[in-house]
């Protein structure tokens, strides 16, 4: 009587735990949950872009999570990778022994985004960047990492090309942070100037440690006439450096003849802080406000409804990271490996910065994501329609 | 000969701002032998608060150079009477250093979680006002730079050689406990140091805000240099501090213009390599009882 009871109660118990068990296995199905690792610069000079990336991705989230997408909801694991190298790796490390993500995005400086790629490759998660414009994210081809934004040779070819044929400009200094973004973009800018005919001044690059540009200024006003100045470096020291450009009286907007030219390091906002010497900057950004097609109508209105701010390009482009993840998931991507796969057969993804189409680098190929805008004396913008 | 004239310009007004961040941290170490890494906190702090006063309260720069003033002291007084002067009673001269990184560590990641990480725009009302003089400028926000650091080290040299409170900080660096038989509370004396440079940070941060950028870590890109001067100039020495400031600055400015300013950290701190090994006491010769 006492074995039938306890084989009875054995029986019940083991009933409940696979009840139990097939109930856990079952929300899982249910609750599919694709899991994306963030790597941005949360902390330093570069912390800018990690808030406001954040922020763009948030807005995604919340859009995307309210249906989800082939029945997967979408979940992100933020960790500060610091603009630079060695925490960059750090944090990677981190996310992917413990958090184990199905895609990575980031990072936006390209230090620190050529440190995690070979972690990315040998965990083989996909890794989707929006931010670093070094060519050698993309130029050797590695499989598990995906450029949304023109790399810097597209957009140092580019601007090189148009500050010669559309400004006439004849010479240039070239003023860059010396990182590999830095150097690079200068680079590439320098050699197709040249080749086009126009003169480089002077060649000055700096540590991203130099806080008084005065003495920088003072050299390029020793220098002559300057026509153009492209300037490759992050918020805070491009605000300064606009700024003594402009009490040297180099720029226009200090009386000077210099146009200063950049490309997307810079948020909007910036000529807000420079004020007058902002006047006259030419800029490529990755996202026109003025943009009319429904999509970028409809993140600018929920943007400003959930934060109550214009949205900036690093907005956008973090918002698209996500909707281009989005897009692969539903067309059937589950894993690492199938969203990697999805994410090469990409073909005219649109999202609110542009399209995007991968090339055997991975890197996308399409040009629509650059805007060139000018500053004008009342610091608002006047798009240029150059491309 | 322009351009060299206008780089000396360049190179004092840098100086200038070196040496105000720098007067601090050498008269806490001429004092209480002490490095406080917090110290560029304070400098942070003090621009913010500045900031503040100007965008958040409608007050005037000037006036906001007081506040920062203010709060640094404040700031300062706390520190040393919540951290500080209790672990320094305890007899161990590694514990204050090392409280002096954790409030450093701690005061960064709060400004962080307050402020945000996007720099401000600081702009005072004299940045933009810009002096032209034979081919040279010089913006009046620079030039109201060197008057407070010439001001601040006038004011220092005075309160050290002729007060009785100056005479009396003198004697506790140079014999802490001889100067407590002589009746002088030398707790007292330390707070005040603490307090004194903690406001000279704080001021400094005024001063720097409309030139550095203003970000929670806008302190620390000047304390690496900031040290620097303090062991070219000779460990809490304040004239050598001065002269230490200004040569820095100087260098710091031709070397831009002559060799780019990719060279600007090689040739300082190869400068201060070769006084470590050449004259290890600094620009001005140590005398540990005369360093204040």
């Amino acid at each position: 009587m006492i074995m039938r009871l306890r084989f009875r109660r054995l029986a019940a118990e083991l009933m409940a735990a696979g009840l139990l068990v097939a109930a856990a296995a079952g929300a899982r199905a249910d609750d599919k949950v694709v899991k994306i690792g963030a790597l941005l610069p949360m902390s330093g000079p570069g912390s800018y872009f990690g808030a406001q990336d954040k922020q763009g991705i948030e807005l995604a989230l919340e859009q995307i999570n309210k249906a989800g997408v082939n029945g997967a909801k979408f979940e992100v694991q933020y960790e500060d990778s610091g603009c630079s190298p060695l925490p960059a790796t750090q944090a990677a490390k981190r996310l992917l022994d413990q958090y184990k993500p199905d895609v990575v995005i980031g990072e936006e400086c390209s230090d620190a985004t050529l440190a995690i790629m070979p972690l990315m490759e040998q965990a083989k998660v996909p890794l989707i960047n929006a931010g670093s414009s070094s060519i050698k994210v993309t130029e050797p081809g590695n499989p598990w990492t995906f450029r949304i934004m023109p790399n810097e040779v597209m957009q140092g070819v580019d601007i090189a090309t148009n500050a010669y044929k559309r400004l006439n400009a004849k010479n240039a200094v070239l003023l860059y942070e010396n990182t590999n973004a830095g150097i690079g973009n200068a680079k590439v800018f320098g050699d197709t100037f040249t080749k086009l005919g126009g003169k480089i001044l002077a060649d000055i690059g700096f540590g991203r440690d130099v806080n008084d540009f005065t003495s920088i200024a003072t050299r390029i006003a020793g220098l002559g006439p300057v026509d153009v100045i492209p300037t490759y470096t992050l918020e805070g020291q491009g605000l300064k450096i606009t700024q003594a450009l402009a009490q040297a009286a180099v720029t226009k907007g200090g009386g000077g003849q210099a146009i200063q030219l950049g490309t997307i390091w810079l948020p909007f906002g910036f000529e807000q802080k420079a004020g007058k010497a902002a006047l006259g900057y030419i800029r490529i950004v990755q996202f026109d406000p003025t943009d009319q097609r429904p999509a970028v109508r409809d993140f600018i209105a929920a943007f400003k409804a959930k934060y109550n701010q214009d949205p900036t390009h690093l907005h956008a482009h973090a918002y698209d990271q996500i909707t281009l993840i989005a897009d692969v998931v539903k067309r059937g991507a589950k894993d690492a490996q199938s969203i990697r796969d999805g994410l090469a057969a990409t073909r005219n993804f649109s999202g609110v910065t542009g399209s995007a189409e991968f090339d055997k680098t991975n890197q996308n190929t399409k040009m629509d994501t650059v805007h060139y805008m000018e500053t004008l004396p009342d610091l608002s913008w006047k798009a240029l329609k150059w491309n | 000969m322009t351009v060299v004239l206008q780089q000396g310009i360049n190179g004092v007004v840098l100086g200038s701002l070196y040496v105000l961040v720098a007067l601090g941290l050498t008269l806490i170490y001429g004092v209480l032998v002490q490095i406080n890494f917090a110290h560029a906190d304070i400098v942070t702090l003090g621009a913010f608060s500045a900031y503040f006063f100007m965008h958040g309260v409608g007050g005037g720069y000037i006036p906001s150079i007081a506040v920062a003033l203010v709060v640094g002291g404040v700031l300062g007084w706390l520190m040393n009477a919540a951290i500080f002067a209790p672990l320094q009673r305890k007899g161990s001269e590694l514990l204050p250093l090392i409280a002096t990184i954790g409030v450093s560590v701690m005061m960064e990641n709060a400004m962080l979680a307050w402020f945000g990480p996007i720099p401000y725009a600081f702009e005072s009302p004299y940045s933009n006002e810009v002096i032209r003089l034979g081919g040279t400028f010089i913006t009046v926000q620079n030039v109201l730079i060197i008057a407070v650091s010439a001001l601040t080290i006038a004011f220092l040299y005075g309160f050290m050689k002729f007060t009785f409170l100056g005479k009396a900080l003198r004697a506790v660096s140079q014999d802490r406990e001889t100067a407590g038989l002589m009746g002088i509370n030398p707790d007292q004396l330390v707070m005040l140091t603490f307090v004194i440079a903690s406001a000279l940070a704080g001021m400094a941060g005024a001063m720097l805000g409309p030139v550095l950028v203003l970000t929670p870590f806008a302190g620390t890109s000047v304390i690496v240099k900031a040290f620097a001067i303090v062991i070219i100039g000779g460990f809490g020495n304040v004239e050598g501090t001065i002269l230490a400031g200004l040569l820095v600055g100087l260098i710091e400015s031709y070397t831009t213009q002559y060799l780019g300013p990719g060279m600007i950290d090689i040739v300082v701190f190869a400068l201060l390599l070769l006084m470590l090994a050449v004259r290890p006491t600094g620009l001005i010769a140590e005398k540990r009882e005369e360093n204040v």
